[in-house]
C-alpha cells in the first residue's frame, strides 16, 4: 500500500520510457490511483529498454519498466483509432492528472494536445514532458539523454578538466524531468483548488537541469568566468581516492578541526599545521595526496565512513549497485519494498524518496502486464460486457 | 514565448518559515516564493553562523566583494530571490520562541539542520507541531532522521558517491588489447547534484501533504534524506544488481547498446557536440548529415553491434568531422538530417542559446542600486503553465529588511522587546564579525583549475538583460 498523501486524485499516465512514467509512478507513490495507458502490441518503449531480469530481453523483464510503473493499473488502447479514443476519453473525463511525453509535433497528431483533451475534460491537469518544450526552435529536435543533458548547460561541468564532459547516469536528464514534473504537476492540482480549472503544464527536461546553474551561472554573469570540469590536480580531498576496497571521497568540510581530520586518516605527518588551512593544502598539495593515499590505504571504506560520521566529519565512499542492495541504513529506515511481479518473481526493490513519518506503506503493487487490467477498468469500471471488449481485442484495439 | 499567464500565483495564501542554509532547501524556498507564497527566511546577523552562501560561495560581481559583500553573492541570490529576511539567533531561548510564534502563522517549515541541533532548540517537528497541529515540515538531511547513519553530516560532493552516482559514471579505460574497456574509477557529476535532486523531491513532496491538508486537515512531517532520494534515480542499476548481480557500469559517454554515442571535439575550446544514434534511421541521419553515404554501406558500421565492435574506428571519423565545425554547427547539420545531437554548451552558451532565449528561462532581477548589483538573468523553473503564475518575484532579501513586517506587523510584538534584541545583534541588518572574504585573482583561479577561462570583457558578450 503506497501513502495516503494523494487518495482520491486519479491519474492517468500515456508516458512512454522514463520521465513520463517516473513522474506518475511518484504521484503514484504519494497515494494516486494511477492508470497507465499502453499501445496495444508493442507497450511502453521502456518494456524494450534493458537491463532486463535474468538478461532475458522479454517485454515484461525490463528493469526499468518493472521499477517506473510498480502502483500503477496498465490498459491497452490505441489512441489513434475512433473506438480507442472513445476508451480514452470516457478514462480522461473521469482523470484529474494526464501525464504524457510524446514529441510535441506527435501528441498533436494524436489528438493528445492540450487544447484537444482540455475539450473533453477543462479541469484536467495535463503535463507535457519533453527534451525541450512545447515552444521555442529546439522543440521538434530529436533528442536522448546525452543530447539533453548536453544543452541543458550541465554537462559541461561532468567529469575532468583534462578529459571530455562526461556524461552522468542512467538517463538522469528523464529522472529530474519526471521529479521536477510531479512536483509541478501538483503545484497545478493546488492551483484547482481555487480556479476550478484545469492547464497545462509544460516542462522541459532541459531546463529542469538548467536550473541546476545556480553557480556556474553568476561565474559567468557576475565575474565573466568560465566554471569548468573537475580540476586533477587537487590535494586528494573533496575528489575519490582509493582505499583498501574501493574509493572514498575524503573531505574537509564541516566545522572539525584539522587534527581531527588527520588524525582519523593516519599518517603521522599529517598534523603538520602546514596542512591545517586551506591556502597551506594548496600550497603542498602534492605532499598533501601522498599522505593522504599512504593513509587511506589502511582502510576499507565502510570502517572509514562509519568513524568520520561518528567524529562529525562528512567522508563519502564509492557504492555500487551492491553495496546499496545490502544497505544496513537503507534498511532501518524501511527503505525497500517488497514486490511480487507475476513473471520475474518477488524482489525487493527501491522505495520512495523520502520518509513519511505516520504513513503506512506496506509493499507495493507490481507494473502492470501489458494489458492487465483491461477487464477491470473498461468491464468493471466503464461498464464495456465481455463480448464488447472480445471485440476490441479482434479489432486490435486494446 | 508562450502568453502570459492569465490566473494568479498557484501559492500566494502559502506562508513559509524557511529555517534552512546552503543549496538544497533554500532553492526549494524560492522556488515556493515563485509560486507566490510568502516565504521568510531566518538569517543571523553573527557572520560565523550566516548561510555560507551569503559569507563564502560567491561569486562576487567582478570577483570583487562590495561594501554589502553579504548580500551580493552570485549563488545566494540565485537560491533566495523573491524571500523575505527576518534575523535571529537561534541559540537564545527569545529567538525559539519567536520561531514558535511563527510557526503558528506560517503553513510549511523547510529545515536542513541534522537531527540533534533542531532537538537542542527545541524545534523538532513534534514540538512545532504542538504549536501548529496542520504543520506540514521538510527536514532535509544527508541520511534522514532515522537509521543507524542518522546522526551523521552530510554534504552533496561526499553524497554523490555513497549514493551510488559513481557506480554508473566513470570514464573507459584501456585494457590489455589496447582497447577501451569498462573503467575502474568512479566519478562524479559534481555541481552539487545530490542537492537539486532533494529540491525537487522536496517540492513534489510538500505540494502532496499541501494538497492532503485541504482534503483533510492534516499535516505531515517530510524526512528527507539525500542519500536515499539520490539512490532511487538509480533503481534501474540497483535492480540491476537484484536481478543479476551486476555491480557497476562505467563506460564513459559510450552507450551499452546504440551506437554512435558519445561527445566530439568541435571548433573552439573545449567545445564538444554530443551524438547519439538510437536505431538504423538515426545512424542513416548521422551519415546523411556527414555527406558520407560510402559509411552508411561499410560492414564495419552495418549495425550497432558491429559499430560497438569498431568504434574507435567509426569514433576517429566522426570527431575528424566536428572537429572542422562548430558545436552549434555540428548540431544543425545532424538535427536538419534527423539525427540526435546537441552542442555540449557552457553556462555562457546557455545565456545566449536561442531555445533558452525563446523559453525566457533566465529571468532578469533588478537589485535596489546600493546593493552593487547590475540586473541580471537568474535561473528559471523547468516548467511553464498555461494558466498560473510563476516567476522571480525579486531579488534576494537584504538581511533583516522584513524584521519589522515580520515581528511588528505579523507577531504584534512589541516595540521595547524590539529593542533589547537589537542591543545583542539578534536584530539587526549588519553582519556581526566576519569580513569579506578574499577573492582569488581569475588568473590564479584559472592556474588551479578552479575556472576553465574567464572573459573580461563579458558585459559586452551577454545579451541585453
Amino acid at each position: 500500500m503506497p501513502a495516503g498523501l494523494l487518495n482520491g486524485i486519479r491519474v492517468l499516465d500515456l508516458g512512454s520510457g522514463i520521465s513520463g512514467p517516473w513522474c506518475a509512478k511518484i504521484l503514484a507513490d504519494y497515494g494516486a490511483e494511477v492508470i497507465k495507458v499502453e499501445s496495444p502490441g508493442s507497450g511502453d518503449a521502456a518494456r524494450r529498454m534493458g537491463p532486463f531480469a535474468g538478461d532475458d530481453p522479454d517485454p515484461e523483464k525490463s528493469l526499468t519498466f518493472l521499477y517506473l510503473n510498480t502502483n500503477k493499473k496498465g490498459v491497452t488502447l490505441d489512441p489513434s483509432s475512433a473506438s480507442g479514443r472513445r476508451l480514452l476519453d470516457r478514462l480522461l473525463a473521469e482523470a484529474d492528472v494526464l501525464v504524457e511525453n510524446y514529441p510535441p509535433a506527435r501528441s498533436k497528431e494524436l489528438g493528445l494536445d492540450y487544447a484537444s483533451l482540455a475539450e473533453v475534460n477543462p479541469q484536467v491537469v495535463v503535463t507535457s514532458i519533453t527534451p525541450f518544450g512545447q515552444t521555442g526552435p529546439y522543440r521538434d529536435y530529436q533528442a536522448t539523454d546525452i543530447v539533453t543533458y548536453a544543452l541543458s548547460g550541465l554537462m559541461y561541468h561532468s567529469g575532468d578538466s583534462d578529459q571530455e564532459p562526461l556524461r552522468n547516469v542512467l538517463d538522469q536528464s528523464f529522472y529530474v524531468a519526471g521529479i521536477t514534473a510531479a512536483a509541478a504537476t501538483q503545484v497545478a492540482l493546488f492551483a484547482r483548488l481555487t480556479s476550478g480549472e484545469g492547464q497545462h503544464v509544460d516542462v522541459s527536461a532541459a531546463e529542469c537541469l538548467g536550473a541546476h546553474l545556480v553557480q556556474p551561472l553568476p561565474y559567468y554573469n557576475y565575474m565573466g568566468a568560465v566554471k569548468g570540469r573537475r580540476p586533477v590536480r587537487g590535494a586528494g580531498f573533496e575528489e575519490l581516492m582509493p582505499a583498501r576496497d574501493g574509493y572514498v571521497a575524503p573531505s574537509v568540510q564541516g566545522s572539525q578541526p584539522w587534527s581531527t581530520i588527520a588524525s582519523l586518516i593516519g599518517p603521522e605527518e599529517l598534523q603538520d599545521e602546514k596542512f591545517a588551512t586551506a591556502a597551506g593544502r594548496v600550497a603542498h598539495g602534492e605532499e598533501l595526496k601522498e599522505l593522504l593515499i599512504k593513509g587511506l590505504a589502511q582502510w576499507d571504506r565502510m570502517p572509514l565512513f562509519l568513524a568520520s560520521g561518528e567524529q562529525r566529519l562528512v567522508f563519502g565512499m564509492a557504492q555500487d549497485a551492491g553495496d546499496l542492495a545490502h544497505c544496513p541504513h537503507l534498511e532501518a529506515r524501511d527503505f525497500f519494498v517488497e514486490v511480487d511481479h507475476p513473471v520475474v518473481g518477488r524482489a525487493r526493490y527501491p522505495g520512495m524518496a523520502v520518509r513519511l513519518p505516520g504513513e503506512t506503506i506496506t509493499g507495493s503493487q507490481p507494473a502492470p502486464l501489458l494489458g492487465q487490467h483491461n477487464s477491470e477498468i473498461f468491464g468493471r469500471e466503464l461498464g464495456y460486457s465481455t463480448q464488447d471488449l472480445v471485440s476490441l481485442r479482434q479489432q486490435g484495439v486494446i | 514565448m508562450l502568453p502570459a499567464p492569465k490566473y494568479q500565483s498557484p501559492l500566494k495564501n502559502i506562508r513559509v518559515l524557511d529555517l534552512s542554509r546552503v543549496f538544497a532547501m533554500p532553492f526549494a524556498g524560492a522556488n515556493l516564493a515563485d509560486l507566490g507564497a510568502e516565504v521568510i527566511k531566518i538569517d543571523t546577523c553573527q557572520a560565523q553562523f550566516m548561510d555560507t552562501t551569503r559569507t563564502l560561495t560567491g561569486p562576487f560581481p567582478d570577483n570583487r566583494p562590495g561594501e554589502l559583500w553579504w548580500e551580493q553573492g552570485g549563488t545566494f541570490q540565485n537560491l533566495n530571490r523573491g524571500k523575505r529576511s527576518l534575523t535571529l539567533d537561534l541559540r537564545s531561548e527569545e529567538s525559539q520562541k519567536i520561531i514558535k510564534e511563527l510557526v503558528r502563522v506560517c503553513d510549511v517549515v523547510l529545515e536542513n539542520f541534522t537531527p540533534r541541533v533542531m532537538a537542542r532548540f527545541g524545534l523538532d517537528f513534534k514540538s512545532l507541531q504542538a504549536e501548529k497541529p496542520d504543520l506540514v515540515m521538510v527536514s532535509n538531511t544527508g541520511y534522514g532522521h532515522s537509521g543507524p547513519w542518522s546522526s551523521f553530516g552530510a554534504m552533496a560532493s561526499a553524497l554523490e558517491p555513497t549514493h551510488g552516482t559513481g557506480a554508473f559514471m566513470g570514464y573507459m579505460e584501456e585494457g590489455a588489447d589496447g582497447r577501451l574497456a569498462e573503467g575502474q574509477v568512479p566519478n562524479k557529476m559534481g555541481n552539487s547534484y545530490s542537492d537539486f535532486l532533494a529540491t525537487w523531491t522536496a517540492l513534489g513532496a510538500l505540494m502532496a501533504a499541501l494538497l492532503r491538508r485541504a482534503r483533510t486537515g492534516e499535516g505531515q512531517w517530510i524526512d528527507l534524506a539525500m542519500y536515499q532520494t539520490g539512490t532511487t534515480v538509480i533503481g534501474t542499476g540497483v535492480l540491476d544488481f537484484v536481478f543479476n548481480q551486476r555491480r557497476t557500469q562505467r563506460i564513459g559517454n559510450r552507450h551499452p547498446f546504440w551506437s554512435p554515442h558519445g561527445v566530439y571535439p568541435c571548433q573552439g575550446h573545449d567545445q564538444w557536440v554530443s551524438i547519439a544514434a538510437r536505431h538504423e534511421g538515426d545512424w542513416q541521419a548521422v551519415c546523411q548529415a556527414m555527406d558520407m553515404p560510402e559509411l552508411a554501406s561499410d560492414p564495419r558500421f552495418a549495425d550497432p553491434i558491429d559499430r560497438r565492435q569498431h568504434q574507435e574506428e567509426l569514433d576517429e571519423i566522426i570527431a575528424a568531422w566536428t572537429s572542422a565545425r562548430t558545436s552549434y554547427q555540428a548540431m544543425d547539420s545532424l538535427q536538419e538530417a534527423g539525427a540526435p545531437a546537441g552542442a555540449v554548451l557552457t553556462a555562457k552558451q546557455t545565456l545566449t542559446d536561442p531555445q533558452y532565449l525563446d523559453r525566457g528561462f533566465f529571468e532578469t532581477v533588478h537589485n535596489p542600486p546600493e546593493v552593487g548589483l547590475r540586473p541580471k538573468g537568474y535561473v528559471g523553473r523547468g516548467w511553464k503553465f498555461s494558466k498560473s503564475k510563476a516567476e522571480i518575484r525579486g531579488p534576494a532579501p537584504r538581511l533583516g529588511e522584513a524584521n519589522d513586517y515580520v515581528l511588528g506587523e505579523l507577531l504584534g510584538i512589541d516595540p521595547a522587546r524590539l529593542e533589547t534584541f537589537a542591543e545583542d545583534w539578534t536584530i539587526g541588518n549588519l553582519p556581526e564579525g566576519g569580513r569579506a572574504p578574499g577573492a582569488v585573482p581569475l588568473d590564479e583561479q584559472v592556474e588551479l583549475g578552479w575556472i576553465a577561462e574567464y572573459h573580461a570583457d563579458y558585459l559586452d558578450r551577454l545579451p541585453p538583460v
